[in-house]
């Protein structure tokens, strides 16, 4: 055992209340630590998988990343199931038990207001894509081409003028569809859109959304089915994914998020 | 340009909500996770798959 202490230390996947720890179905990997009224899920790993270096090599391991990112959600997700869950950062890592209960002392505040928050709670992710040529099609039918020189600059000028309508209508359309949708969740945010060489998809991703909902509230999701019926012929298209734990509503204070 | 398949856009997901998001706890308890910019790492990991690593490096040294 002391050989291991220097070359082990602890996971910490996420936080939930004590009183929530005999509910939950114990994976054996999976070591709690508990402090007060809170406890942590947590796993030894070894050092040399979740060094500060070698993670960061690790991270640049597609397959390592990919095995270990879902690996971190299973956990979390089994948790969720059947407790509210403050999901913590992927890699989170301390030395040892006490270290971690003295990471849950520190920050116990934050961690019990974040419990409070998502309590009952799932996070949905929503995300709106515009198909630009069938936007434009539905927004204004293509100008003749131009013959001559004045024509051409009003032609110029056109084009001009459509762009920015299509700018302004993906705006509204976004805009709209996620004030709908924020009245029927607890809470709502709205992260950066992913570039297309991300999602290598050929529509822009206009919104993407994640909101705070009632376990097995159905309302967003229905609301998400009839934004995409009313908006498909217009060129838009709206996907909803989850349940997932809360990852998007639990920032410790001070963050900005 | 390369799509990525269906897997890795969950998987793109996954990450944006992984490394992206949750509780950061830096300070002197934690050891790995205040030190790493996990949503650059972990995307470029995924851009590199899609083959347009480069383009991604150059955005990321501009933003």
């Amino acid at each position: 055992m002391s050989a291991s202490a220097t070359q082990t230390a602890l996971y910490v996947y996420g936080v939930v209340a004590l009183r929530d720890v005999p509910s939950l179905e114990q994976d054996p990997a999976v070591e709690i630590v508990q402090e007060d009224a809170l406890a942590a899920i947590t796993r030894v790993v070894s050092l040399d998988e979740y060094g500060e270096d070698t993670l960061r090599e690790n991270l640049n391991d597609r397959e390592w990343l990919e095995e270990n990112a879902r690996a971190h959600e299973d956990v979390l997700l089994a948790v969720a199931a059947v407790a509210d869950v403050v999901p913590f950062r992927f890699g989170t890592i301390c030395r040892t038990a006490d270290d971690v209960r003295a990471l849950l002392a520190e920050q116990r505040d934050a961690l019990t207001a974040g419990l409070e928050r998502i309590r009952g709670c799932v996070e949905l992710g929503v995300k709106l894509w515009a198909d630009r040529d069938r936007v434009e099609a539905a927004l204004a039918p293509q100008e003749p081409a131009a013959e001559s020189g004045r024509a051409y600059l009003e032609a110029r000028r056109n084009e001009q003028r459509r762009a920015a309508d299509i700018q302004a209508m993906c705006n509204e359309v976004a805009r709209g569809a996620y004030d709908r949708l924020l009245r029927l969740a607890v809470a709502g945010v709205v992260n950066r859109p992913q570039p297309r060489e991300l999602t290598g998809r050929t529509e822009d991703m206009l919104l993407n959304a994640a909101f705070l909902v009632t376990a097995g509230d159905r309302s967003i999701a229905e609301e998400v089915e009839r934004l995409d019926r009313e908006l498909r012929d217009l060129g838009f298209s709206v996907e909803v994914t989850g349940p997932w734990p809360a990852h998007n509503f639990v920032a410790a204070e001070g963050e900005a998020e | 340009m390369t799509a990525l398949a269906q897997d890795d856009i969950t998987l793109l997901e996954l990450v944006d909500r992984v490394l992206n998001k949750g509780v950061v706890l830096a300070g002197d308890i934690t050891l790995s996770v205040a030190d790493v910019d996990l949503v650059y790492v972990g995307l470029r990991v995924l851009l590199a798959s899609a083959g347009t690593l480069d383009r991604l490096a150059n955005e990321g040294a501009a933003a």
